[in-house]
């Protein structure tokens, strides 16, 4: 084992960490910092439950370990969303148009919507399936 | 946030924001795993390694530090070693000198401060068997079946007779029959399953996760824990989607977990990850059904011969009344004097299936809606001019004998559907194997047309009389407002939304003074397990009478305590006689709870006095109201390479009343999702080691949001008028037709039938290019 | 603790700092870059090495140097970068496109090019792409750099022709020039899944003449492979569709796929006929 203490912001918020280089971002996120919106559903990086936005680029948190992400990287989960504006308004989006059912895959589909915004602020359908489909979804598909 | 409508009576019809969805798209709902519990302790399962085998011992070893694990075993339950469910054979934990049935059969929990230590400490437990020969797959079982039916081991028998076959059959011009085949399919909602278990002071369980049907636990575990069912509590958290997955497979959750919990006197959680949950939990039983089929030149159908069985795996559970929905769709939809349909339940060394949407009707569908298009083609008729003949109607008979009423609305879904998605034109661009002009893909369209019964089987609602009870009360807010207390749970389907708009109107109160708390056995009366598209039309009928019955009290109370005997109604949130001043809500209801006490609305569901049902004939009125709905399928498959897309389905629906359109049509569009995996990806069946070869989200294959077709979802509305508001079942529908319509469009494309769901690439590379091709069943 | 956390990871600086690592039997770990097979490979039942060496980010894996011929990736590049590297792109179109099929974004953000081929998989989605270019792998260590042609760097199920001592630097691929590239994945669904077959082609035709065929498939055999009986019989020949037939005839006897949980031995074979003849028609 190996501990690797670094500086993060998270939600914007500076945070120290100390931690097992070998933890995975998501047990980080969750146990660690107490941000539980999100989910592991698989732990195999497959199903998208998880996935942050790591420097802008959404990642699947529960395959990062937290040694590999350096001083100074931003890390923007569900929690933080709602702080920006864009954020807001696809929340509500997601609200008014029916895309929630049980809500677990939710935060992960979110940020992945988000990440899509500043490359594309007017997708039209066809191009939010692509950036979507490491979002796996079962209830509304 | 959330911009709930808040006008009350008239909500029923309206797309209202989901009430739960707050806190979803903000990631502040806890479900299970994000609930921290202190001093817990967290249980691993320890299981058969093998699919069939004595069970001789189980040897720790010794080596092992076993001074902070709990190990539960057999001999640590407290009452008889078995679980309630359809019987009374399947134990909670397999005891030595007993036989294995199936590899992973539960033999001991072990608990532990960590998962890690709880999963090391597992792994020195040395289960020592002496293996037997297994059954492992339903292929097998109906190989035996075949050659031999009397040494075929059914767990269940049933049988549907009408009319007379022999006759139908000599009446017949043409004889036609098939067999069709589906495998296993997984649930696959996105939270695995889990449970806490807290033992209490008083000897009782309090039971916390994610699940469909509170009460099950709570009168399934009376006899191994030595219970009685006041005192398990089983309460809901969030359900991150369920399917049918988390109907009775909880139970044994808590049973496994109350064992260390029991033992150790602390709270033991037992969470799986997802190949643990993809390994060892219930699937969607493999089908084998067989049809054979007589007509007349002129397209009636005279006779109809079925044989369904369905792989049940190592114990009955619930795999019974999955097969008893099963032939009660498998010729439901179409006009037919004369059928026999049997039913069996095959027992094999395999996991137990279990219930998963649509609950056999899938499989029953896939199979007869398969068999008419083969019908109609032997008969040299359109597949829709054929079904348009032939579909049951108003007026006519089901095979067991019920007289459809006028609320069915079967040809308005085909009609509209076949209308919408242009099927006759667009079929005559069907390549039927050979490239038209101008395509560079075969192109087929399929038609698929089939009703779902809602709500409990027979008199299944009769004899269960769901209750519920609306429960006036100050809320969260300190203010006063109203609790709907039924056992429904949430699990995204929408139910907290749209019994929150059936509760608005019924109450004529303002949603926002509406609560619907998660189900919780010690505070909600058992308006049953949340299953069989029952939940509006049965619950939400409850809840609507059971607001009446409490917006009577409130008026009554007003009257006479405010407006001296006045008539008083409460509408838009306000009580009002005429030539008064109107009063709040909030007024009356304080006053009414300061001077009252508890005030509840209750109501008992029943069926019309007149529905008739003789469970052991199967004759009778087989369900309280049928949906309906008609599927339409398009696709291309590339001949380069064999590979096949679904481009657009249209699906036309009738489930009576639509409550919320935005919701219902959520749920449509995800469940066509669900059966279009089923139809052409998800690929599971028992691998000889005894373990589904497919237990990974690399390997059990979903559809993603580029896999997706153009869905174009149209509802028609034939309320249910007994029960209102009206609503008939709508969970199941989408699961039900999607595959045949595939199937049938797969005809269309390239001229052969595929008699196997999933239609995989390969299978299609074995139908067009036989000769280079292995055959697969 | 989970698995992972039991690891010693260490994060060198610099590649001569991670090259130093690797150097001696005793400081040695298992090269870790973007963690999307081997995180992957170690939380479903693999056991995870004591000690592992971090590559994710170091900045000599993460370049790309355009020159007159070919390019230099470095091995840390992302699928994802690939994707952003638009000055590639013509130059290199199969390995645009396969780089894209990769998983989906989340992990096109972590994957890394070097980490694909090390990972070694017959099912590597890069792995045809890298193989059609006929370029080499640079794999360095404290003797310095060596390059191994790509077409002698898998060297058998899940191995590779790197010393354990050694780190891949980069990748020198030709670029296509006048050449035709053809990039096909078949897989269960249209989004993050793992291959049934792949193929990708690099041909150069002149007046209807083949000058040059790089034909690579992966998933039909323990490695991924070049379809050199196919290209010989291409190469020279006018594109006829007698000779389309008869590559695709020699492609399905050529290979020696397998059956397993993605697809059938038949239909891998007889779909490796078909993707070289959709590669020849394609020109």
């Amino acid at each position: 084992m190996s501990t690797i203490t670094r500086t993060w912001k998270v939600n914007g918020k500076p945070i120290k960490v100390r931690a097992p280089a070998g933890r995975r971002l998501l047990d980080y996120l969750r146990d660690d910092l107490g941000l539980i919106g999100a989910k592991e559903g698989c732990g195999e990086g497959e199903c998208g439950a998880c996935t942050v936005l790591i420097d802008n680029e959404p990642m699947v948190s529960c395959i990062v370990p937290v040694g590999q992400l350096a001083d100074g990287t931003e890390i923007l989960t569900i929690e933080g969303v709602e702080k920006k504006r864009a954020g807001r308004l696809l929340q509500q989006a997601y609200l008014e148009c029916g895309a929630v059912q049980c809500g677990f895959c939710i935060p992960g589909m979110i940020i992945s919507s988000y990440a899509l915004l500043p490359k594309n602020p007017k997708p039209p359908t066809q191009a939010i399936r692509p950036p979507l489909s490491g979002n796996l979804c079962r209830c509304t598909g | 946030m959330n911009k709930a409508v808040s006008q009350s009576g008239r909500l029923i019809g309206q797309g209202m924001v989901r009430v739960d969805a707050d806190g979803k798209v903000r990631g502040l709902t806890r479900y299970l795993n994000d609930i921290d519990y202190t001093g817990m302790l967290h249980g691993v399962v320890v299981r058969s390694p093998v699919a069939r085998g004595r069970f001789k011992a189980l040897v720790p070893d010794p080596a092992f530090d076993w001074s902070s694990v709990v190990v539960a075993t057999a001999e640590d339950i407290p009452g008889e070693n078995v679980v309630h469910m359809h019987d009374r054979t399947m134990p909670l934990l397999a005891e030595v000198g007993g036989e294995l049935l199936y590899r992973g059969e539960p033999v001991a929990v072990v608990a532990a401060k960590t998962i890690e230590l709880a999963t090391e400490a597992a792994a020195h437990l040395r289960v020592e068997v002496e293996e037997l020969p297994p059954l492992l797959t339903l292929q097998d079982a109906i190989a035996i079946f075949k050659k031999t039916p009397v040494k075929f081991d059914s767990m269940q028998d049933q049988d549907i007779v009408k009319g007379d076959l022999a006759k139908g059959f000599a009446a017949a011009d043409d004889i036609i029959e098939a067999e069709y085949w589906a495998g296993h399919q997984e649930q696959l909602y996105i939270e695995n399953q889990g449970f806490t278990v807290f033992p209490l002071a008083d000897g009782s369980i309090l039971c916390e996760g994610s699940l469909q049907c509170p009460y099950f636990p709570v009168h399934e575990l009376n006899d191994p824990l030595q219970l009685p069912p006041e005192k398990i509590r089983v309460r809901q958290t969030p359900v991150g989607g369920a399917f049918g997955g988390k109907e009775e497979y909880p139970t044994m959750l808590i049973g496994y977990a109350a064992l260390p919990a029991l033992k150790s006197g602390k709270p033991v959680k037992i969470t799986y990850d997802r190949h643990e949950d993809i390994l060892f939990t219930p699937k969607r039983h493999p089908v084998w059904v067989r049809y054979k089929t007589g007509v007349k030149k002129d397209g009636t159908l005279t006779a109809l011969e079925c044989d369904f069985i369905l792989d049940g795996g190592a114990y009955l559970t619930i795999s019974d009344v999955v097969m008893f929905r099963g032939i009660l769709h498998c010729a439901l939809a179409y006009r037919c004097d004369n059928l026999i349909i049997r039913g069996r339940v095959a027992r094999t060394h395999s996991f137990p299936c279990g219930a998963f949407r649509g609950f056999g009707a899938p499989q029953a569908i896939w199979g007869m809606e398969s068999h008419i298009d083969a019908i109609a083609a032997r008969l040299g008729k359109p597949p829709h001019t054929y079904r348009r003949q032939l579909h049951v109607r108003p007026g006519d008979v089901t095979p067991t004998g019920q007289i459809l009423s006028k609320e069915n609305g079967s040809t308005a879904c085909l009609d509209l559907a076949l209308q919408h998605a242009k099927f006759a034109q667009k079929r005559r661009q069907a390549s039927r194997g050979k490239l038209r002009k101008g395509q560079t893909k075969y192109y087929g369209i399929g038609l698929s047309f089939f009703a779902h019964g809602a709500a409990f089987t027979g008199d299944g609602e009769a004899k269960f009389k769901a209750k519920g009870r609306m429960e006036l009360a100050l809320l969260d807010d300190g203010k006063p407002g109203v609790n709907i207390r039924v056992s429904s749970t949430e699990m995204g389907q929408g139910v907290h939304t749209i019994f929150t708009q059936i509760a608005s109107d019924a109450l004529a109160l303002d949603p926002a003074r509406i609560r619907f708390p998660m189900a919780d056995t010690g505070l909600v009366p058992n308006s049953g397990p949340t299953v069989a598209s029952r939940t509006t039309m049965v619950v939400g009928n409850v809840v609507y009478r059971a607001s009446q019955d409490l917006k009577d009290q409130m008026e009554s109370f007003a009257s006479q305590r405010y407006f001296r005997g006045a008539k008083t109604v409460l509408k838009n949130s306000q009580f009002a006689a005429k030539s008064r001043r109107p009063l709040s809500f909030a007024k009356v209801a304080r006053d009414m709870l300061t001077e009252h006490g508890p005030v509840n609305g209750f109501f008992e569901f029943k069926l019309p006095p007149d529905a008739k049902w003789d469970q052991v004939t199967f004759k009778g009125d087989s369900y309280p109201g049928y949906s309906w709905s008609a599927n339409i399928a398009e696709v291309e498959i590339d001949p380069l390479t064999c590979e096949l897309a679904v481009t657009r389905v249209t699906a036309v629906l009738d489930v009576g009343r639509v409550i919320n359109p935005i919701l219902a049509a959520g749920q449509v569009e995800g469940g066509l999702t669900q059966a279009l995996g089923y139809a052409i990806m998800e690929k599971m069946g028992t691998g000889q080691n005894g373990l589904y070869d497919a237990s990974r989200l690399q390997t059990y294959i979903i559809p993603t949001s580029l896999d997706t077709p153009i869905y174009d979802v149209k509802f028609v509305e034939y309320p249910y008028s007994f029960a209102p508001p009206g609503g008939k079942g709508l969970g199941e529908l989408p699961m039900d037709g999607l595959a045949p319509a595939i199937a049938n469009a797969v005809e269309s494309a390239i001229g052969k039938r595929l008699r196997t769901i999933p239609i995989t690439p390969e299978d299609l590379f074995a139908a067009l290019h036989p000769a280079q091709g292995d055959n697969t069943p | 603790m989970k698995t992972t956390e039991k690891i010693n990871i260490r994060f060198p600086q610099t590649l001569a700092e991670a090259l130093r690592l690797q150097a001696r039997k005793n400081t040695r770990g298992t090269l870790l870059a973007g963690g999307t097979d081997l995180m992957v490979q170690w939380a479903s039942g693999t056991p995870p090495p004591a000690r592992a060496t971090s590559l994710w980010n170091l900045p000599e894996l993460c370049e790309i140097e355009v020159r007159d011929d070919d390019i230099l990736i470095g091995a840390g590049v992302t699928h994802a970068f690939l994707g952003e590297a638009k000055p590639i792109h013509r130059h290199l179109p199969a390995l645009i496109a396969a780089a894209a099929t990769v998983g989906a974004i989340q992990i096109q953000a972590r994957g890394t090019l070097g980490g694909n081929a090390a990972n070694a998989s017959p099912a590597g989605d890069t792995a045809p792409a890298l193989l059609i270019t006929g370029g080499d792998v640079l794999l360095a260590s404290l003797d310095g750099t060596r390059e191994v042609p790509l077409d002698e760097f898998w060297t058998g199920y899940r191995q590779i022709a790197a010393r354990p001592d050694e780190i891949i630097l980069a990748f020198r691929l030709p670029k296509k020039g006048s050449a035709k590239e053809r990039f096909r994945k078949i897989g269960a669904r249209k989004a993050q899944a793992i291959s049934k077959i792949m193929a990708a082609s690099r041909i150069r035709v002149r007046s209807g003449r083949i000058l040059s065929a790089a034909i690579a498939l992966g998933s039909v055999a323990p490695t991924p492979i070049r379809l050199t009986q196919v290209e010989a019989l291409l190469t020279g020949q006018a594109l006829t569709p007698s000779l389309v037939a008869q590559a695709e005839k020699l492609a399905q006897t050529s290979v020696k796929p397998i059956a397993d949980i993605r697809s059938s031995a038949e239909y891998r074979r007889w779909v490796a006929g078909r993707l070289v003849r959709d590669a020849l028609e394609n020109l």
